[in-house]
């Protein structure tokens, strides 16, 4: 940032906003990184501009919006400018008769969620940590919860998606009705993206009516065979079920149960299936010769919520958790579950969510070597190991993802992102 | 039938024309696996819309690395290749508008595999969709995407053109099952996009593959995830006086917070077609009929259907009928999944549109349909996935009638001006292809389409790989190939 050049792209910057919406630079530290700037954009517009004046002075954006994601994926390689999305928290519009919503990129989905609750509706996802994310950060990440594989994950919700490109120019794909295949679904290839490829400003989505009753269940077992064995069971009737997940030990007490492996079960539905599928929960664990089948509140699905994205800790290069997801057929999770538990690693808890086969293991610490023995385990499953957190020295040493065509999303960086301007380096070797 | 001295001609013919391109594909796939011949290319020119094109030659490769031979010889002879599953698209998609190769999938119609347990199939894209689920059917497995054409359409055809059916609206369009998918790039490189679980790490290229209507590849292995049949079903069919009540009653039920995993409507052109075709018991004098189908526990259903009922008769249903058997379920759906072909036997032609508007603008918008039909002179009827909001207008016409063919695209243009207008789309489930290219500026802005291409050209999408589709003229189908474009199409065309 000496140049003179640099100095005057920062002030175009910086010009590309009022003056008020600029932000203390120490909030927004990336792996110690700060930013040279950070702005609170208040519209579309403003995001725009922001991109361009940055594109044109060749300095690198981020943007964000919970900042709960930014230790998932290589560190980056430049970090300039820091755009905090939730300055666009509108609702653009909510038709509850058609079950649709536009939002603005940065609202957080317990704004969302209270809107929609007014109304008897729900945006179904439970993605980590917590109801604090954004919705372009819901996008980004694509991260799935353990409702997924149960209800449409975002992928699958989303229905169309505005973005800023690096340009400044706004673009759109998809619509507003729940059924569209009108051109190249963009708003899917922007899902997951991590903010690579345009910075996501406004969202459209398929809503659900909210379940009028939702119940959770943990089954207490001896070992994680039979808590595999009762979770299949439960999985092959077509219960009420809104997630089945198979927590070893440790995870089981860190989500405030005994420390045993147990299968937590969520219901949700009209009064009459859920009691229904609560009768038949408790003949399936009583065939499995379960220890104990008892109702839990939903804190024991937020604690694991949480533990799924790690710490966000951004101060100490080496300071921090490491969680890892790892994609396997659901027939391979429990023994990768056994696998990650046998690992001599402190604080270490391993869970999955069955039908979605998304393993995740979180660790104080891991080395390289033990991170690579799970992806070979992963990868011989037919899956893959990515890595969701980790401090930025692992996060170097191994490809955080290790999955994809590079040559295509390479080839896309470079048509819709051709100087690196958003998140540079976040692929790391897949950029 | 061909006699067999027309068969010699043809083939001696064949001995004669064989051009190097021919040659070359002959050579990779074997000769009986190639046609060149113009009787045998004229099968080929056609897919389910009203526009013709034929291609040079017409491939039928047998695995990925046949597919692979066949992209690149395409390319190295500097024609185009036009990938085709069973050729029921409705929008153009696999017509070979520049002529060169037709690459059609129906030899690769193995299922790979079926993975009960972790519930995945692994198929080949020609597949037929309706065999994916009479293979898993004895498992207490389903495959959910369900096209009116499951009959004959293939599992390939389905990821081109992210197809819906009736019971997307609870269960999604084809990408939401979609895990993984082996594609032939448009350089002949063979890659993986996705996994056999969801939400693989990286830019989704899956979600972007699927829906592209082979523009960015052939698919040549697809990985699905299959559900589980429910354990109760109940369907019912309640008839009205009109459309717009019919429309009302759609959004009557979804307001009690009931999700049918069906709303299907036929109105009265098409009750009469499917009635004069075989009597399904849809009472000949009904203005509209409504099928919806609620599934779940034995418990939820039958709350939810009586749920259903009253909204449907606080909306004027004049009557409703609820099927008490698997028998009577099948009768009720009779009706509907046979209707596109009775209009056929009642109109000479017919042409059928593909739009969507939000739900609760069906009322106006379904009258916004009959009047422009009738300022046009022609019969429209409609059947289609009211839940989804996604319109089928099917007009009927004779195109021996001067200039009728040319109105009726006309007419198709202001209906879906009509959709775009209330806040909806160009097409909910058999895509853009090359039918609405030109609608696609109603919709999205230049930028947009701007953005659209360079997915494509990250792929490697160029006008030698099913050129001309998606995306409007002067975007990888420069305006100096509408001559071309009209030499291959053998009926004439407005789109181009």
């Amino acid at each position: 940032m000496s140049s003179l050049t640099s100095t005057t792209g920062l002030e175009a910057v910086r010009a590309a906003v009022p003056l008020e919406r600029e932000r203390p630079v120490e909030d927004y530290r990336i792996d110690t990184v700060a930013p040279a700037v950070a702005l609170r954009p208040a519209d579309r517009a403003e995001v725009a501009s922001v991109l361009a004046a940055a594109n044109e002075a060749g300095l690198a954006v981020v943007p964000q919006g919970a900042r709960t994601a930014l230790r998932l994926g290589a560190p980056l390689e430049r970090y300039d400018v820091a755009l905090d999305m939730r300055g666009l928290d509108r609702i653009v519009a909510y038709e509850p008769e058609d079950l649709t919503m536009t939002v603005e990129a940065g609202l957080t989905l317990e704004a969302l969620r209270a809107h929609l609750a007014e109304r008897g509706q729900e945006l179904p996802v439970d993605t980590p940590p917590g109801d604090e994310v954004t919705v372009g950060g819901l996008l980004a990440t694509a991260r799935p919860g353990a409702w997924r594989g149960h209800l449409p994950g975002q992928r699958d919700l989303v229905l169309g998606v505005t973005v800023a490109q690096p340009g400044g120019t706004l673009t759109t794909s998809g619509g507003r009705v729940v059924k569209n295949v009108s051109g190249y679904d963009l708003h899917r290839m922007h899902t997951g993206a991590l903010g690579t490829l345009g910075a996501i400003v406004e969202a459209s989505f398929k809503l659900a009516p909210r379940p009028p009753a939702v119940r959770s269940v943990a089954i207490r077992c001896t070992q994680t065979a039979q808590a595999e064995a009762i979770a299949f069971d439960l999985w092959d009737r077509t219960l009420a079920t809104r997630a089945i997940s198979l927590l070893a030990p440790a995870a089981a007490e860190a989500a405030g149960l005994s420390s045993m492996p147990h299968v937590l079960v969520e219901f949700g539905g009209s009064e009459a299936a859920v009691s229904r599928s609560l009768r038949d929960l408790h003949d399936v664990a009583a065939l499995g010769h379960a220890l104990a089948a008892d109702e839990v509140d939903a804190s024991a699905w937020a604690r694991l919520r949480r533990l799924a994205a790690g710490d966000q800790a951004h101060d100490d290069a080496s300071a921090g958790d490491v969680v890892l997801r790892l994609g396997v057929p659901p027939s391979e999770v429990a023994r990768v579950i056994d696998a990650a538990s046998a690992l001599d690693a402190a604080g270490l808890a391993a869970w999955a969510h069955l039908a979605a086969g998304a393993v995740l293991v979180r660790a104080d610490a891991l080395e390289v070597a033990r991170v690579l023995e799970l992806r070979a385990i992963a990868v011989e499953a037919g899956g893959f190991l990515q890595i969701e957190a980790a401090p930025a020295a692992l996060r170097t040493a191994v490809d955080a993802f290790g999955a994809g065509d590079l040559v295509l999303s390479s080839a896309l960086r470079e048509q819709f992102d051709p100087r690196g301007t958003l998140n540079p380096g976040r692929w790391g070797t897949a950029s | 039938m061909l006699n067999p001295l027309t068969r010699l001609r043809s083939s001696l013919g064949r001995h004669e024309t064989r051009s190097p391109l021919v040659a070359a594909l002959e050579a990779a796939l074997g000769r009986e696996h190639v046609l060149s011949a113009p009787e045998d290319l004229a099968g080929y020119e056609y897919d389910a819309t009203i526009e013709r094109a034929r291609p040079d030659a017409v491939a039928f490769p047998a695995s990925s690395a046949e597919v692979a031979a066949v992209v690149r010889i395409a390319r190295a002879h500097g024609v185009p290749v036009v990938p085709r599953g069973s050729g029921t698209g409705l929008a153009g998609g696999a017509l070979a508008v520049l002529g060169g190769v037709l690459c059609v999938m129906t030899r690769m119609n193995r299922i790979l595999e079926i993975d009960a347990r972790n519930r995945i199939a692994v198929v080949e894209p020609g597949v037929i969709n309706l065999q994916l689920q009479e293979a898993v059917a004895p498992l207490g497995l389903t495959y959910a995407p369900d096209p009116s054409s499951q009959r004959v359409c293939s599992l390939g055809g389905n990821v081109a053109t992210n197809s819906g059916g009736p019971h997307t609206l609870v269960y999604g369009s084809t990408v939401n099952h979609v895990l993984g998918v082996e594609v032939v790039l448009a350089d002949g490189r063979v890659t993986f996009l996705g996994s056999r679980v969801p939400d693989a790490p990286g830019i989704d290229l899956r979600g972007l593959f699927v829906g592209s209507e082979g523009t960015l590849g052939v698919a040549t292995k697809i990985v699905v995830r299959l559900v589980r049949v429910p354990e109760a079903v109940r369907t019912m069919l309640a008839v009205f006086d009109g459309v717009e009540p019919a429309s009302e009653a759609v959004s009557a039920v979804i307001r009690r917070g009931v999700i049918p995993v069906a709303m299907e409507m036929l109105d009265r052109p098409i009750i009469e077609a499917v009635q004069h075709q075989k009597d399904v018991g849809y009472p000949s004098d009904a203005g509209a009929v409504l099928l919806l189908e609620v599934e779940g526990l034995a418990e939820s259903v039958a709350q939810d259907a009586a749920a259903v009922v009253e909204a449907l008769e606080a909306s004027g249903a004049r009557g409703i009928r609820v099927a008490d058997s698997e028998e009577e379920r099948a009768a009720l759906w009779e009706g509907r999944k046979s209707a596109i072909g009775a209009i056929g036997a009642v109109a000479p032609n017919f042409y059928l549109l593909d739009g969507v508007v939000p739900r609760t603008r069906l009322p106006e918008v379904m009258r916004g349909v009959v009047e422009l039909s009738e300022r046009y002179g022609f019969r429209c009827g409609n059947v289609f996935h009211a839940g989804d909001g996604n319109l089928h207008p099917n007009i009927m016409f004779d195109e021996l009638v001067p200039g009728a063919s040319a109105r009726v695209l006309e007419l198709g243009g202001e209906i879906m001006r009509l959709c775009v207008d209330a806040g909806g789309s160009i097409t909910g489930e058999h895509g853009i292809g090359l039918e609405k290219r030109s609608y696609m500026e109603w919709v999205f802005s230049p930028a947009d389409l701007d953005a659209m291409g360079r997915a494509r050209i990250a792929f490697g999408g160029d006008e030698l790989f099913n050129p001309c589709k998606i995306l409007p003229t002067g975007r990888g189908c420069g305006q100096a190939h509408a001559a071309e474009i009209q030499r291959h199409l053998s009926t004439p065309g407005v789109y181009v």
